[in-house]
């Protein structure tokens, strides 16, 4: 079966639009950023910036997987949210696509792990777990945290999964509670939290 | 050039710097893509602030890595800080010449993308803007109630959701009425088509960066 066929195009606009909108709430915390990378870089913990803010930039990933409950939603929603970024001035140029692929897929497995059946704090956390190792394996080269010695390697490996676990586990277990509760999400069949 | 060939032509060379580590084919490319936004007639004011974003991330990663690791390696901190610099100016090549709207055209026609993705995600990237404002809304108008909805207020992303649900709705009916029907042959009134040129626009520079990567230092 063709897995575009599971997506009318109402729903491809929706899942855009979760990026945009986050997008748009995680560009003005750009500056905790800038912030924490200045503050840190004294101490030689500048990367940690990076690990600390994760959570923020990849929690489209895991939520419209969770909320939509289809394959290749987690994927499409970080993917289409760097794509927007990209064409609107991000602060990483051509490889937010690059990471927005590596961060979508990431997120995408946590839910394929568990074949697209399961959608309880299990599934959102091995979502989560997925997103925190992918993205730290593409950061040891993208960013050179090859060159870090390996306590500090274990330091931002934690700091990074606690900060995607608050943003794509907690928030998003919430956030899918609100909307349950408001039942609005009836028409993509609803989230059951 | 066409817009998907040069897309994945700057893919496939970010990619690549990603895993390499070497300094003059970084400069070169940085040197490259600053020549072509200024033959493309770039205004310097916009080169400016795009050479300004990527400074404190790139600085801050430079000097961890030589400073701060067991390896001091100044080569390779100067690698990471040049690479920053590389991608945002391969990015901007692309964003500040082509538009989204002849991207999604070529996808759609020459890599065969179904018109529901380019359409659909071409429709909501026009709302980005008014999508910002209306976020800023949200948080202003619950201010006024006393209620301060920050970034980890679960209740901002709901409210989000609330506006992308609506008016995800009420773009896909805009569309529908303008006559579009998904999953059906269509017709096209702006032909993309690729030339022979384009590939030779694709393969040349990626034959000629391959040794560039391996052997310069």
């Amino acid at each position: 079966m063709n897995l575009s066929n599971h997506y009318h195009v109402r729903d491809i606009i929706f899942v855009t639009l979760i990026g945009i909108a986050f997008g748009a709430i995680f560009i003005s915390t750009n500056f905790i950023y800038n912030f924490l990378t200045v503050i840190l870089t004294p101490m030689g913990l500048a990367p940690m910036a990076n690990d600390i803010n994760m959570g923020i930039w990849v929690m489209a990933g895991p939520l419209t997987g969770f909320i939509l409950r289809k394959p290749g939603a987690g994927f499409l929603g970080e993917f289409l949210a760097a794509v927007g970024e990209m064409f609107f001035g991000g602060q990483w140029g051509a490889s937010t696509l690059i990471s927005g692929t590596i961060q979508g897929l990431a997120a995408e497995l946590g839910f394929t792990l568990t074949g697209y059946k399961l959608y309880n704090w299990f599934s959102l956390t091995l979502s989560c777990l997925t997103t925190t190792i992918i993205t730290f394996g593409w950061d040891m080269f993208k960013n050179g945290y090859t060159e870090f010695s390996f306590n500090l390697l274990i330091l931002l490996f934690i700091v990074r999964f606690i900060s995607i676990f608050f943003f794509g586990g907690i928030l998003t277990k919430m956030i899918a509670a609100l909307l349950d509760r408001s039942h609005v999400l009836t028409k993509f069949g609803g989230t059951n939290v | 050039m066409n817009p998907s060939f040069k897309l994945i032509l700057i893919i496939l060379i970010s990619f690549e710097i990603s895993f390499t580590r070497s300094l003059i084919t970084n400069c070169l490319l940085i040197i490259i893509c600053l020549l072509y936004l200024i033959i493309n007639k770039i205004p310097t004011k916009t080169l400016g602030i795009i050479l300004l974003v990527p400074i404190v991330p790139a600085v801050a990663l430079s000097i961890t890595i030589a400073f701060f690791t067991p390896a001091h390696d100044y080569h390779f901190a100067l690698v990471l800080f040049t690479r920053m610099f590389a991608y945002v100016l391969l990015g901007t090549s692309f964003t500040l010449i082509n538009s989204p709207l002849e991207l999604a055209r070529s996808l759609e026609q020459n890599l065969n993308l179904p018109s529901k993705f380019a359409y659909g995600s071409l429709a909501a990237f026009g709302v980005l803007p008014k999508m910002r404002l209306t976020i800023l809304t949200l948080q202003k108008a619950a201010l006024m109630r006393g209620i301060r909805l920050s970034f980890w207020s679960p209740k901002l992303y709901f409210k989000a959701l609330l506006i992308a649900l609506n008016w995800s709705d009420e773009l896909a009916q805009a569309m529908i009425s303008h006559g579009y029907v998904e999953d059906t042959a269509r017709t096209y009134a702006h032909k993309i088509s690729i030339k022979h040129t384009d590939w030779l626009y694709l393969l040349v520079p990626l034959f000629i960066i391959q040794p560039l990567l391996l052997m310069l230092p």
